[in-house]
């Protein structure tokens, strides 16, 4: 029997008891306020992030783990009795981290797997999950590789933003620069597709309009996998949310705090979810 | 433009009928264009609702110069190839709701005269009531006391005549005549049009359209109206401010009673000395001049009208002045619309602003077509603002009630995939392109934008055109008053008291957010006065403020 490691980064926002019970390791991503590099979720916290990011007079950057750094990791895996090693992470289109780690896994061919999520936030967290949950079942990295590549198309990630100004300010989507001088009051809905492209789902004018957008989205994707209610500093619109949909739903939905890496091009009191549909 | 009034119609040596031929028809399109523009004003005077809305004489003009324009050049002398050419400008011209229905008429009179190298008595039986057919058959309720009943009319008398008379233009007598009796009984048939004390506008055009015809080869005068005085409480100028040109620097207004009747012909001949935009009402034996003046004539008028009676009141305004005015307080910078990606789906506003341009422009839409109350753009207008759009999935949001048809019409001429969202209003436009998934699958979209007109109450503030009693609202004219979701519900003093009363009417207290676009006839100061007294008046409420541009509606505010 192989011994197979699972490594993501904290994009995937899986919650602690998850990480822990399945034996996942995350590598961590920096935010850096004011020239401090801060680990998230550590040096800040999730809801002092978002309190304090309206008022933040340059905008945060963040910062990700070296090639060097993943392959140190990989390293040592393999040095502590791994035979393999998984590695799922953020949608390259977002980020650098699935290069630097891939760049890092040639250095052990055969033996690290890097896979490109397509995804963010529990979007990406499932994926791992569902990895994590194969390798307890003793599943081959083959048949891991099979699973991933057969839930990616099944997953949707959707989020009511409160503006659209953090994403048009982190240029990573393109349709958002030219969206300037509308309406103050604006809930803008967007979409991570597979494949990584953030598209425009249209838009709410009030936040209560938004929510209720929201619980229909979720209830319009049939039957469903997994699902977890996502927000950024916006928990009591989330515990609504999840009041209102648990008596339809076979399993309790997971109620995140978005880790504040993404947060910073989402911006605060953001509203979404993860799911895996059937 | 026609000087010479004398028919060149040929006429039969054996039988001294009149021959419609192509060339004919041509001369007679012309004649109807030319009597239409001559009593256009008359036909915008008859609108039902006081507010500066889609003039139904100006798109009727419009729609009828376009269809002319497409014959202007024409040296065809088959009837049937000459009335297709005219169906198809007037199509591709429609504007407003009269507009489309116009070119409907001109559609199916045109399927009736195909291959008819002349225009008789039979044939023109057949294409009043194919006309009459075709029109009915584009509106999907159609109205009875509208340009629908007239034109069915017009069919009727032309099917009863056909056994009385071989001649041309004996029958299009008669159907004037016909028409004429039909304009008068549609407050009959539409009570609105009773309460306005009205009759019906579109009728009242056709039936221009077919007395120019009638003058025409009567050899009558086309350009000169035959009521060149109107009733006082028909005199609008609230279009004024549209077209100032050089040398119109003051508006004055004089009302004088003469000492003696006045002889009208040499009385206007007097003033087109001074300046220009003449109208002259009567009401009990009081007139009311309104004229624009160059600065060095500006006490002219004054002066003539003392020698002719005693002035009992005199206003002049700055129009220069006026117009900076306007010029200042709004942004007309053009809204910067991002391209769509190929295959994506393009939704095309009309907009009646600048400012509500860049809002549209803001959520994504393809393309913008300006227009609204007061011009509403031509089936070719929405047609040219997505035909070279890299996309076959098109959404239209005409966003008033007058250009539904005109955008159904440009939705049928096209291979793309068109489909009109019935919004009537700007408000309505919004709440339907948040529902815009550009990726997404085209019906659900469209079914979505449906829905979501539901979604939202609009409220619209303007200055009364005309004194009316509508809805058991009594209007004078000048005064503010509100309409909800396109009825008109008061009239008040003030713009705050009109704002406020509207937004108790709509009861703005149970909705979150109430959002105002603030026209180009309304100052910055003025704007922030009010919304300062909404916000105190609705705490519980977001009030969002911004820039419209809109001519004529001081607000168009949203509420949801």
């Amino acid at each position: 029997m192989m011994n197979i490691a699972i490594v993501t980064d904290s994009t995937a926002d899986i919650p602690a008891d998850l990480i822990e019970k399945h034996q996942i390791h995350v590598v961590p991503n920096l935010v850096i306020i004011d020239g401090q590099a801060l680990v998230d979720g550590k040096d800040i916290s999730r809801d002092e992030f978002y309190l304090r990011l309206p008022g933040m007079k340059e905008p945060p950057t963040t910062s990700t783990a070296s090639s060097g750094e993943y392959q140190q990791l990989y390293q040592n895996l393999l040095e502590l009795g791994a035979d393999q090693v998984i590695s799922v992470h953020v949608s390259s289109q977002f980020s650098g981290i699935y290069n630097a780690a891939h760049t890092a896994s040639q250095e052990f061919p055969g033996r690290v797997y890097v896979q490109d999520s397509q995804s963010v936030s529990m979007g990406l967290g499932f994926q791992v999950l569902a990895a994590a949950e194969s390798i307890a079942r003793h599943a081959t990295i083959g048949e891991i590789l099979a699973l991933l590549a057969d839930i990616r198309p099944r997953v949707r990630l959707i989020a009511m933003l409160d503006t659209l100004e953090y994403v048009r300010r982190s240029g990573r989507v393109s349709w958002a620069r030219a969206r300037l001088g509308g309406l103050l009051q604006i809930k803008p809905f967007i979409e991570v597709r597979e494949g990584g492209k953030v598209i425009s789902l249209g838009e709410a004018r009030t936040r209560s309009k938004g929510i209720a957008r929201l619980k229909e989205l979720i209830l319009g994707l049939g039957e469903l996998e997994r699902l977890a209610i996502l927000h950024t500093r916006a928990e009591a619109d989330a515990r609504q949310i999840l009041s209102e949909l648990r008596n339809r739903l076979p399993f309790d939905p997971l109620v995140i705090n978005v880790t504040t890496v993404i947060g910073t091009h989402v911006g605060p009191n953001g509203l979404g979810f993860a799911a895996v549909v059937k | 433009m026609l000087s010479d009034p004398t028919p060149v119609a040929r006429s039969d040596p054996d039988t001294a009928k009149t021959v419609i031929d192509g060339q004919t028809f041509k001369r007679l399109v012309e004649a109807s264009l030319t009597w239409l523009r001559t009593n256009h004003q008359i036909v915008n005077s008859l609108n039902v609702f006081p507010v500066p809305d889609g003039d139904t004489g100006t798109n009727m003009l419009l729609t009828m110069q376009a269809a002319f324009d497409e014959i202007a050049n024409s040296g065809e002398h088959n009837l049937g190839k000459m009335v297709h050419s005219v169906s198809h400008g007037a199509l591709m011209g429609a504007r407003g709701n009269s507009g489309v229905i116009l070119s409907q008429l001109w559609r199916g009179f045109a399927r009736a005269v195909d291959n008819k190298a002349v225009l008789d008595v039979p044939t023109m039986v057949q294409a009043f009531a194919a006309a009459r057919d075709t029109a009915y058959k584009g509106v999907v309720r159609p109205v009875e006391g509208t340009i629908l009943t007239v034109a069915k009319d017009i069919a009727t008398a032309a099917d009863s005549a056909q056994a009385s008379t071989d001649n041309p233009v004996t029958l299009l007598d008669i159907l004037v005549t016909a028409a004429d009796r039909s304009v008068q009984r549609t407050p009959e048939l539409l009570p609105v049009l009773k309460e306005a004390g009205v009759v019906d506008a579109g009728g009242k055009g056709l039936f221009f359209i077919l007395e120019g015809m009638l003058r025409y080869l009567k050899g009558e005068p086309l350009d000169v109206a035959i009521t060149a005085v109107l009733p006082l409480s028909e005199m609008i100028f609230e279009n004024t401010m549209e077209a100032i040109e050089p040398g119109q620097d003051f508006e004055v207004i004089v009302d004088f009673r003469p000492h003696e009747p006045l002889e009208l012909p040499v009385f206007y001949n007097d003033l087109e000395q001074m300046g220009t935009s003449i109208q002259v009402g009567e009401g009990d034996g009081m007139y009311r001049l309104h004229i624009h003046v160059p600065t060095e004539k500006l006490y002219s008028p004054i002066d003539y009208t003392r020698s002719l009676g005693v002035i009992t009141k005199i206003a002049i305004e700055n129009l220069i002045a006026q117009m900076e005015e306007r010029q200042d307080s709004c942004d007309d910078s053009q809204p910067i619309i991002a391209p769509i990606e190929p295959g994506q789906i393009a939704v095309i506003a009309v907009s009646p602003g600048p400012g509500i341009s860049r809002v549209f422009a803001s959520l994504g839409v393809a393309g913008i077509v300006e227009g609204g109350q007061t011009m509403n753009p031509s089936t070719q207008e929405i047609i040219h603002s997505f035909e070279n759009l890299p996309t076959d999935k098109v959404i239209l949001l005409p966003n008033n009630k007058n250009i539904i048809l005109a955008a159904q019409a440009a939705a049928e001429l096209t291979v793309k995939t068109v489909a009109v969202i019935p919004s009537r209003s700007v408000p309505q436009g919004l709440a339907a392109i948040m529902r815009l998934i550009p990726d997404g699958n085209f019906e659900t979209v469209v079914s979505e934008m449906n829905e979501a007109l539901e979604d939202v109450e609009t409220g619209e503030i303007t200055i009364a055109t005309r004194s009316v009693e509508i809805d058991n609202v009594q209007v004078r004219e000048g005064e503010i008053i509100a309409l909800h979701n396109g009825k008109l519900v008061l009239a008040a003093a003030s713009l705050e008291e009109a704002c406020l009363e509207l937004l108790k009417e709509s009861q703005a207290d149970h909705f979150e957010l109430i959002t105002m676009f603030y026209g180009d006839n309304i100052s910055k100061a003025e704007v922030f006065r009010i919304a300062d007294k909404v916000r105190t008046v609705y705490p519980a409420q977001e009030v969002e403020i911004q820039e419209g541009c809109q001519p004529h509606y001081q607000f168009i505010i949203a509420i949801e």
